[in-house]
């Protein structure tokens, strides 16, 4: 009895997968694996005629370039800073967008418009403003007037980094806010009445509560922020070394149109972000894959 | 049995050729009666350059031929990117291309575009600069006909200053000497357009980036002299706060706003200033692209377009007759009246419509083409321009006092660009 | 039951300022920005001297067929939308199986949906024009739909796990105990304890379909399909040169209201799977 009520429960499990795994291996199966392919190839698409089979010559060229550690450096350098302060913010504006005791409409929805206004417009906004000549930045009290953000590296991350946190906290505000939402208030009724601080509702209930909600919004926003390219392509082009090694691997792929070096770039990137998810589901114990045994 | 065989086999023959000649008549009845249609991808003109001249061409083929313009990007890396796409798939459905001069090598290399020989070549040179042909061509042969071409002046406010400098030193100190307005407005940012300057200043200088496909020339004394210009503009007094991120349209914001006495940029200034900000259009000067070294003339940057017809078009035949067609005298006067695009066409400067829309400078611009010093003409120009904004950018790090290091680095990276080495 | 004083009004009416505030003075500036006139754009003022709705009109002018953005705005919004349809619902399956069921290959899929997410899509586009083009997907709206749903299912699905995780499915079990059919307990009680994550997830999706550039300028070559972030790329300024920084703000303005409006409506939803109290006794 109980193996054919399990086999069932399989066969309906993979009913319910198939069509989300398929539309997610359909677009994805050929080129990730023809990526891999020609990451392990001297390929050039302006010159079709040259080029073969090389092993892991390209990766060693990758790796064997200061230009590839210094984009790493800075790619690191943006996505820890941007994350973290995204997280502190995004949890105060998400309590904000929960306990607000007026106002919750407008405010919830002004916070989401950040993240749906168009990345590469955003960007452009940022740069005008910071730009000495045509933006208001410099005419606020306690900036130099001619100050040039965009030239020195440490001024255009400062940049960079408010302009991706800008537009990316409310991804995770809105995450948070939803993890909120799933706490029964009756726990905090209890821990009033123990006696407990705020801070101490908020250190025991709240974050151990919400930690799900927490780590996919961590999760995801890493992932992303590792990635980033248009706001540093629209600011600086990776000018000053604040190339990020998104920017490296359009360079060689479409830049070069050479696909073997762009390819072992993209898989290099992919393997970084891989080993930040592996840290973050192993080190902070994610255990977004284990459901409850089924009711 | 075999004669049985031998009959129905013709029969059966004979009624497949009737048919495919059928089926043949239906298909390509477009190019014995209608017309063929041919697409011709470029970047938008605002003025509405394409759609005119594409309509015009039509109509004078009598039928023979509808050209159909598809559009790419108004940035000219996108629409490089949107075009090797396609080209490097094969992609039959482009006829004729708008290529920018600088990818002549690569796309006649790998195979995309194809010759132009015999009258079509005459047609397409006739009148036309030497120079802009050269950008048309590669390892000998011409692989477009030549469209518009660009080029830099110097622009300055001829109330602020008397007389315009002949060399960048000169036009640094005049700069810093000026109360107001003390700035020179170039373009410096990471992008294409500061290999532009690179690439005149060097040329200027008396010596090239490359002198063949695959070899550097980039001659130190020169270069160093060129390297110093630019490290010197950078960290003078002379140099806009936002140099490092600068391109055409912040210069001539720039420049339309008071800010700097000075700016090289394209023939394009002129007309924007008069409608934006007619006040300092009133009193804008025009000169030739400074000299590096005084007493030997400068060489400005050439820009623009030529019209290649694809490899994998299906109608190349005509496509080669639309081609030129579309790069003709009168399409090339309709470019500057509705869009100010310079002519390729030397011939075409004492037109009427050139000396309207280039109000006393049309003689000037046609000697700055003469005398202008094109990127260089290779396969890897991406890698290169790559490799010369990496070692040149930001132009403050360059030190005007001591050049030989900076000098060593950029002919380092040039080299193992032009081999396609390493990471850029 | 606690008494609203007015310092608990003073102090939430500054926390609330603030956020919002903070959120919204790159729009405003866009705001500012699209309302100048093209002389006064370097007048480095936040607030614009005169206000000119130039930008507006321009990306209007010529009407559905001609204007530069009208019919990229229709296909943002469609394929958007289906997108988002379609992807809510495979994501909630498979979430509702990962969440609920015990299957091998529960791991995989999971790790398998993060690889997809973690990719470099560059690196993808190349392969997948030439699929496209071979298929005949290429500059239609399915050609989108299509790589939109691979790249946001993965995110999808582990929001909705991870709150479908949450989720005390007893209860639908108590439900029936209590007389509920099947189909009336699920709507009930799952159904408003699911909506947070669903809304969110919804909400997720369609600003990363609305968002994307990559795809949007490498499978479209047309209108037929090609959407706002793309359309951009082809607006135009005085001359080749000029940047038409005044109309891609104005663009980008008008491109928000939508996003306003779906997120105005699908805000209230999320809180209100806990208002509607199935769960509290």
């Amino acid at each position: 009895m109980k193996s054919e009520r399990t086999r069932s429960e399989r066969k309906l499990a993979w009913m319910l997968c198939a069509p989300a795994v398929l539309a997610m291996l359909l677009v994805t199966a050929y080129p990730i694996v023809y990526a891999v392919i020609l990451s392990l190839q001297d390929v050039d698409l302006r010159f079709p005629d040259e080029g073969g089979f090389v092993g892991l010559s390209n990766y060693s060229a990758v790796l064997t370039s200061s230009l590839w550690w210094t984009d790493l450096f800075n790619t690191v350098f943006i996505m820890f800073i941007s994350v973290a302060i995204e997280l502190v913010l995004g949890m105060a504006i998400a309590l904000v967008m929960y306990r607000a005791i007026f106002g919750r409409g407008v405010v919830r929805t002004s916070v989401l418009i950040p993240y749906g206004i168009i990345t590469v417009v955003a960007a452009f906004a940022w740069q005008f403003a910071f730009s000495p000549e045509t933006g208001f930045v410099n005419n606020l009290p306690l900036i130099a007037d001619d100050m040039d953000w965009f030239g020195g590296r440490f001024s255009s991350f400062a940049v960079i980094i408010l302009a991706e946190v800008w537009k990316t906290t409310p991804f995770m505000a809105l995450l948070l806010l939803a993890g909120l939402v799933t706490i029964d208030s009756q726990l905090y009724e209890a821990a009033r009445v123990d006696g407990a601080t705020a801070w101490q509702r908020f250190t025991r209930i709240t974050l151990p509560l919400m930690k799900p909600a927490i780590l996919v919004a961590l999760l995801f926003r890493t992932l992303d922020a590792f990635r980033v390219f248009d706001t540093i392509f629209i600011m600086t082009r990776g000018a000053l070394d604040t190339e990020s090694v998104s920017i490296l691997g359009y360079n060689q792929l479409i830049s070069r149109l050479n696909l073997g070096l762009g390819s072992a770039v993209s898989v290099l990137i992919f393997l970084c972000v891989f080993l930040i998810a592996f840290v973050f589901v192993r080190g902070f114990g994610a255990k977004v894959q284990e459901g409850r045994p089924g009711g | 049995m075999k004669s049985a065989w031998a009959k129905r086999a013709l029969v059966v023959a004979a009624a497949a050729a009737l048919a495919a000649t059928a089926l043949a008549a239906c298909g390509s009845s477009s190019s014995k009666s209608g017309s063929r249609e041919l697409t011709f991808f470029v970047a938008i003109q605002p003025g509405g350059t394409i759609e005119e001249v594409s309509k015009r061409c039509s109509e004078e083929s009598n039928g023979k031929y509808t050209i159909t313009p598809e559009f790419l990007p108004t940035d000219a890396s996108q629409q490089r990117e949107q075009l090797v796409r396609r080209l490097g798939a094969e992609d039959s459905s482009i006829d004729i291309v708008g290529m920018d001069v600088i990818w002549t090598g690569e796309f006649a290399n790998a195979g995309w575009v194809e010759e132009w020989t015999g009258a079509e070549k005459k047609a397409a040179t006739e009148n036309v600069f030497p120079n802009v042909i050269e950008t048309a061509s590669f390892e000998g042969k011409l692989y477009a006909a030549p469209f518009n071409t660009n080029t830099q002046l110097l622009w300055y406010r001829k109330d602020l200053v008397k007389k315009p400098p002949e060399t960048w030193d000169q036009m640094i100190e005049q700069a810093e000497g000026l109360k107001e307005a003390g700035t020179i407005q170039v373009q410096a940012s990471r992008y294409e357009g500061f290999m532009v300057w690179a690439n005149a200043l060097i040329e200027s200088a008396g010596t090239q980036i490359l002198s063949g496909p695959e070899e550097v020339a980039l001659k130190q004394g020169p270069t160093e002299e060129a390297l110093a210009v630019m490290g010197k503009l950078a960290n003078s007094n002379a140099a806009p706060p936002s140099l490092s991120t600068s391109d055409e349209d912040s210069a001539r914001l720039g420049f339309e706003a008071g800010e700097s006495a000075f700016m090289t940029n394209y023939t394009f200034a002129y007309a924007s200033a008069q409608a934006e900000a007619p006040d300092i259009g009133k009193v804008m000067g025009f000169a030739r692209f400074p000299e590096v070294v005084a007493g030997t003339p400068s060489k400005p940057p050439l820009g623009g377009f030529n019209l290649a017809v694809s490899a994998f078009s299906e109608n190349k035949d005509v496509a080669f007759e639309a081609a030129t067609c579309l790069a003709d005298k009168d399409s090339q006067k309709t470019a500057v009246e509705l869009d100010g695009l310079p002519p390729s066409r030397s011939d075409l400067y004492t037109d009427k419509v050139v000396t309207e829309a280039y109000p006393g400078f049309a003689e000037l611009v046609k000697e700055s083409i003469e005398a202008s010093g094109p990127r260089p003409t290779t396969p890897a120009y991406q890698d290169v321009s790559l490799a010369v904004q990496r070692s040149l950018h930001p132009p403050d790090k360059i030190d005007p006092e001591d050049t030989e290091s900076i000098f060593d680095e950029l002919k380092e990276n040039v080299e193992k660009a032009v081999k396609r080495e390493g990471l850029l | 039951m606690d008494q609203r004083t007015n310092r608990d009004y003073a102090l939430w009416t500054i926390a609330i300022a603030l956020v919002v505030i903070f959120a919204l003075i790159p729009v405003l500036w866009l705001i500012s920005i699209s309302l100048k006139p093209p002389e006064a754009l370097t007048d480095q003022r936040f607030i614009p001297s005169e206000v000119s709705f130039d930008n507006y009109k321009s990306l209007f002018e010529g009407g559905i067929d001609e204007s530069p953005f009208i019919k990229p705005l229709i296909n943002s919004i469609g394929i958007a939308l289906i997108t988002t349809a379609i992807s809510i619902v495979l994501a909630s399956f498979c979430a509702y199986a990962i969440a609920r069921l015990e299957f091998p290959g529960k791991r995989l899929i999971l790790a398998g949906a993060l690889a997809i997410a973690m990719f470099p899509p560059i690196s993808t586009v190349g392969p997948l024009f030439d699929m496209w083009r071979a298929l005949g997907l290429y500059d239609t709206w399915l050609g989108l739909i299509i790589p939109y749903l691979t790249f946001s299912l993965p995110l999808a699905i582990y929001v909705l796990v991870a709150f479908f995780r949450e989720i005390p499915w007893e209860l639908e079990q108590a439900a029936q105990v209590d007389g509920a059919t099947p189909f009336q307990a699920f709507t009930k009680v799952i159904v408003p304890l699911a909506a947070p994550g669903v809304f969110t997830a919804a909400i997720l999706v369609f600003i990363f379909c609305w968002n994307d550039f990559l795809f949007a300028i490498s499978l479209t070559s047309s209108d037929a399909s090609r959407t706002v972030p793309a359309a951009l790329a082809f607006f135009t300024g005085e001359s080749s040169f000029t940047a038409p920084t005044g109309s891609i703000a104005a663009a980008a303005v008008v491109v928000t209201v939508p996003i306003i409006v779906f997120v105005l409506i699908f805000q209230r939803r999320i809180v209100a799977g806990l208002t509607a109290g199935a769960v509290k006794g």
